[in-house]
């Protein structure tokens, strides 16, 4: 019995030898350990599978849960580290980009096995640069000529990832994708049941990095996630993250049982829409609350043209850079602020979020503010006569056309009603009429058969994530699709009349240059040019954003000074701490 | 009685398959997919959507697909739910027990005191009592459920959650309760969402039942069994009200196919964890199994319900078995 305590001793001894000290990261921050944080969700999770996720119930939850090798900064770019302690890109003298990653060491999955550089290669490897294992697919990661990165072990904490060309997306698409661990999920994958592995059914299964792991899904009760003991983060006094024991997810359908919650002290932090908001402002600080405006939301509702509508007189029109502008000018910026979002709002100029750091505020010096009087001028400059109160062209056609939308979206319809009435003014004959949101897309990405659309695409930080719809053969490339990537809209007479403007053509090339633009102020010049060639042409043009808007008790301390749109109220949330 | 009840089911069969046919015609008429959000996403490329297609199997033709989902589902396979990733039973059975849980509650509160209430109505006909249980009734079935729950819930947060919960299924601290109270506990979460449903239903169970009981008493029979001198208790009670209730008979059938079909504006309100919400999600989202399970299931519980209905009314009324016989 003797000698087998001993032989423990020195195995156990052996063992603290060979388990390694975790390289914590350490953040500025003093808080008080313990307590819960109660939100609201309007859904829960519809799986925990990060590959098929696609609605935010889903992905906020998972971002809790799964970490990634980079973090994102309060202004959103991926700069902070993660999982990864150190991180680099290098282009070398043939032209390849090197993305190098540093593990830290002694990190742990929330089962407590060890969490090593053999989970960061499979996941990519086998889940994320597969077409066939996620939803989105594998083109995020894919470099201008369509290739994706070899995947190189340098040593036991260390991989590379390595571009055949200058390529600058990488660091982010790569940095920013949920590291999966591999002893759970390859039996999954074996079985060819990846896509089924972590959803509902399955939520036990889960295991995590994150600061927090899911403890407890009730299914349109609530989502309860608990703090994970094996997090690598410590704050200044050396107490390890995170601060909050639990986080737990109400889920209320209803937007106004939301509210109620918050008032009745059931929540923590609540995102008022601008309608609630001078109330909720008014009400806090008898209740305790702390009210914050950040910079406008990230996402845009703009009116599109088709270049390539069916009728030819109608394709002549909204080609014309005149035409557009004068819409622009006719859309009352202000009025719709006010109306929509009681005055919380910005007024938007071109295709990128004043909140990005990619903005480019000389767009706004264009000038394009309400103005019929200008509107008047840029469409006589365009050709078009007003004539007993109506528009006619050149060739005297009267002009009018049909606007949609999709029905059930305020915002939108409410900028519709307001354009409709402006344009009037000039003359212009709108028909507008909202329609059902599937039937919508399906005229717009499939059979090409409308004149004019008022839609929103989400926005972020980097305007390159939208390359599908500026590039010319991109798949939302909707106002003026190549024949060549939908030829089921094209007859001989409209391909024949296919014509790109210059403006495209350069903005098509800058989207195609921006990916190797690895040096930062040359790709902060091709961001600007091309902000400045959509907003001058007013390619789609765009109209109004709501802030962000948050209130939350004071006895919740989040980290982020100024919340934005790009970092969200929870950013960092391992560093969130709430008095008890 | 036997040789009926096969009989009925045999003949459900068409109907059903009448059911299924006709709805998921209408589910293919309608424009778009499910893809239709990936289609506007900026971050999925079009080859991707076209992969989804085919591995969702939305790229054949509806016909070939209907004919697929029979297949399965004759099988016993009911298909996957593009938002889950997981069968569609599975889904459901999940919201099962909240969804009932708050049917039966509501069906005991609604006929519970409905059917009293009628009596008590029928009997004091034009009197005071008569006339509050008419206001009262249809105070409840004018106010929509929608507006009414909120103004439960209104209550319950101005009152600090004292009296009734701000919606929810569960409290906070469910978990660390022992199981009296948390039956107790959900016994009231679900008072809100019940109330609000049973006052709309009450006034019409009320309403028959005083109508009915009223039409009874003014037959034949009954001045018969008065004249004979038969006590009064017994002339209403055993006899004119056995054949009053006939008709809330015939409703109650109905009522067990809504049994599963949820409420979902109150659902929605009170953040009640029932089939409704899921209903209404895979609707917006055109999940075609899941929407196609839930038809399939209220059309067996409607043609169920009316057979028990059938056959409860067999039992109480004789003539009726006689035609059965």
């Amino acid at each position: 019995m003797k000698k087998f305590l001993v032989l423990l001793l020195v195995f156990v001894s052996a063992l603290a030898v060979f388990a390694e000290e975790v390289d914590w990261a350490i953040e500025d921050v003093a808080g008080k350990p313990g307590g819960t944080l109660f939100l609201d969700t309007t859904s829960g999770p519809k799986t925990m599978n990060p590959a098929w996720a696609q609605e935010t119930s889903s992905t906020d939850i998972i971002g809790w849960v799964l970490d990634t090798l980079v973090h994102s900064s309060n202004k959103g770019l991926a700069e902070l580290p993660g999982l990864a302690k150190e991180f680099s890109a290098k282009v070398t003298e043939d032209g390849k980009t090197v993305y190098t990653y540093v593990l830290r060491k002694g990190l742990k999955w929330s089962d407590g096995e060890p969490l090593t550089v053999d989970d960061v290669i499979w996941s990519f490897e086998k889940i994320w640069f597969d077409e066939n294992m996620t939803a989105n697919g594998n083109a995020g990661y894919m470099d201008s000529n369509d290739e994706l990165p070899s995947i190189v072990r340098v040593d036991d904490y260390t991989v590379q990832f390595i571009y055949n060309s200058k390529f600058r997306r990488g660091h982010e698409s790569i940095g920013w994708t949920e590291i999966l661990p591999k002893h759970v999920l390859e039996p999954y994958y074996n079985e060819g049941k990846f896509q089924e592995a972590w959803s509902l059914a399955e939520l036990d299964k889960v295991v995590g990095s994150g600061p927090f792991v899911l403890k407890e899904y009730k299914e349109g009760v609530r989502v309860v996630l608990e703090k994970n003991p094996y997090y690598y983060r410590k704050d200044k006094n050396g107490v390890q993250l995170p601060y909050l024991d639990q986080i737990i997810y109400i889920i209320v359908k209803d937007l106004n049982t939301g509210r109620l919650k918050f008032e009745a002290g059931e929540t923590d932090i609540y995102s008022p829409t601008a309608e609630e908001f001078p109330e909720i402002r008014a009400m806090a600080e008898e209740k305790g609350w702390i009210v914050k405006q950040g910079g406008p939301n990230l996402g845009s509702n703009f009116v599109t043209f088709n270049f390539n509508a069916k009728d030819p007189v109608k394709r002549k029109w909204f080609r014309n850079d005149h035409f557009r502008r004068a819409i622009a000018y006719a859309i009352d910026k202000q009025t719709l602020i006010d109306v929509l979002y009681n005055g919380l709002g910005a007024a938007l100029y071109g295709p990128v979020s004043p909140s990005s750091g990619f903005y480019n505020p000389e767009v706004e010096n264009l000038g394009f503010r309400y103005s019929l009087a200008r509107a008047k001028r840029e469409l006589k400059d365009g050709g078009f006569v007003l004539k007993g109160g109506k528009l006619y062209d050149a060739d005297g056609n009267q002009v009018k056309f049909e606007l949609t939308t999709n029905a059930g979206n305020n915002v939108r319809e409410e900028i519709g009603n307001i354009l409709k009435e402006n344009l009037s003014k000039l003359g212009i004959e709108v028909n507008f009429a909202p329609m059902q949101f599937n039937s919508l897309v399906g005229k717009l990405v499939s059979t090409g058969d409308w004149e004019a659309i008022i839609i929103g695409l989400t926005g972020s930080v980097d305007p390159a994530s939208g390359w599908n719809v500026w590039r010319l053969d991109g798949g939302l490339h909707f106002w003026n699709y190549s024949p060549e990537v939908k030829p089921d809209m094209y007859d001989d007479a409209l391909k024949a009349d296919y014509m790109v403007p210059e403006y495209e053509k350069r903005i098509d090339e800058i989207m195609r240059l921006q990916v190797t633009a690895v040096d930062k102020d040359e790709l902060r010049k091709l961001f600007d040019e091309f902000q400045m060639l959509v907003a001058e042409h007013q390619v789609l043009v765009y109209t109004v954003a709501q802030n962000y808007l948050i209130a939350y008790k004071n006895t919740v301390h989040i980290y982020n000074p100024e919340p934005n749109p790009a970092a969200g109220v929870l950013w960092a949330g391992w560093n969130i701490w709430k008095d008890q | 009685m036997l040789k009926y009840i096969l009989r009925r089911i045999i003949l459900s069969i068409p109907v059903l398959l009448g059911v299924s046919i006709v709805s998921f015609m209408i589910i293919s008429l309608a424009p778009g997919d499910f893809l239709d959000s990936y289609r506007l996403n900026p971050a999925v490329d079009a080859e991707q959507v076209k992969l989804l297609e085919k591995n969702f199997g939305l790229d054949k033709s509806p016909v070939v697909q209907y004919f697929l989902w029979l297949k399965n589902m004759l099988q016993g396979e009911w298909g996957q739910s593009f938002t889950y990733q997981v069968p569609v039973w599975d889904l459901i059975w999940r919201r099962v027990g909240a969804t009932l849980l708050l049917s039966i509650t509501t069906f005991i509160f609604t006929w519970g005191i409905g059917i009293p209430l009628g009596i008590y109505a029928a009997l004091h006909q034009y009197s005071l009592g008569d006339q509050i249980v008419a206001v009262i009734g249809f105070i409840g079935l004018s106010i929509p459920n929608f507006f009414f729950a909120l103004l439960f819930l209104f209550f319950a947060a101005k009152t600090g959650g004292k009296y009734f919960p701000v919606g929810g299924y569960i409290s906070l601290d469910y978990d660390s309760f022992p199981v009296w109270k948390k039956f107790l506990d959900i016994v009231w979460h679900v008072l809100g969402p019940m109330i609000t449903l049973g006052t709309s239903g009450l006034a019409g169970t009320m309403r028959i039942m005083r109508g009915q009981l009223l039409d009874e008493l003014k037959q034949d029979y009954v001045e018969f069994a008065r004249a004979k001198g038969m006590p009064e208790n017994v002339v209403i009670y055993k006899h004119a009200l056995r054949n009053a209730i006939n008709p809330i008979i015939t409703a109650l059938g109905f009522s067990i196919s809504g049994l599963l079909g949820g409420a979902v504006l109150t659902e929605n309100v009170f953040g009640w964890p029932g089939m409704g919400q899921l209903i209404i999600e895979a609707l917006l989202q055109q999940d075609i199994f899941v929407i196609m399970a839930d038809i399939m299931l209220a059309s067996v519980l409607l043609v169920v319900g009316n057979l028990i209905a059938d056959i409860l009314l067999a039992a109480v009324d004789p003539r009726v078995r006689l035609r059965l016989g």
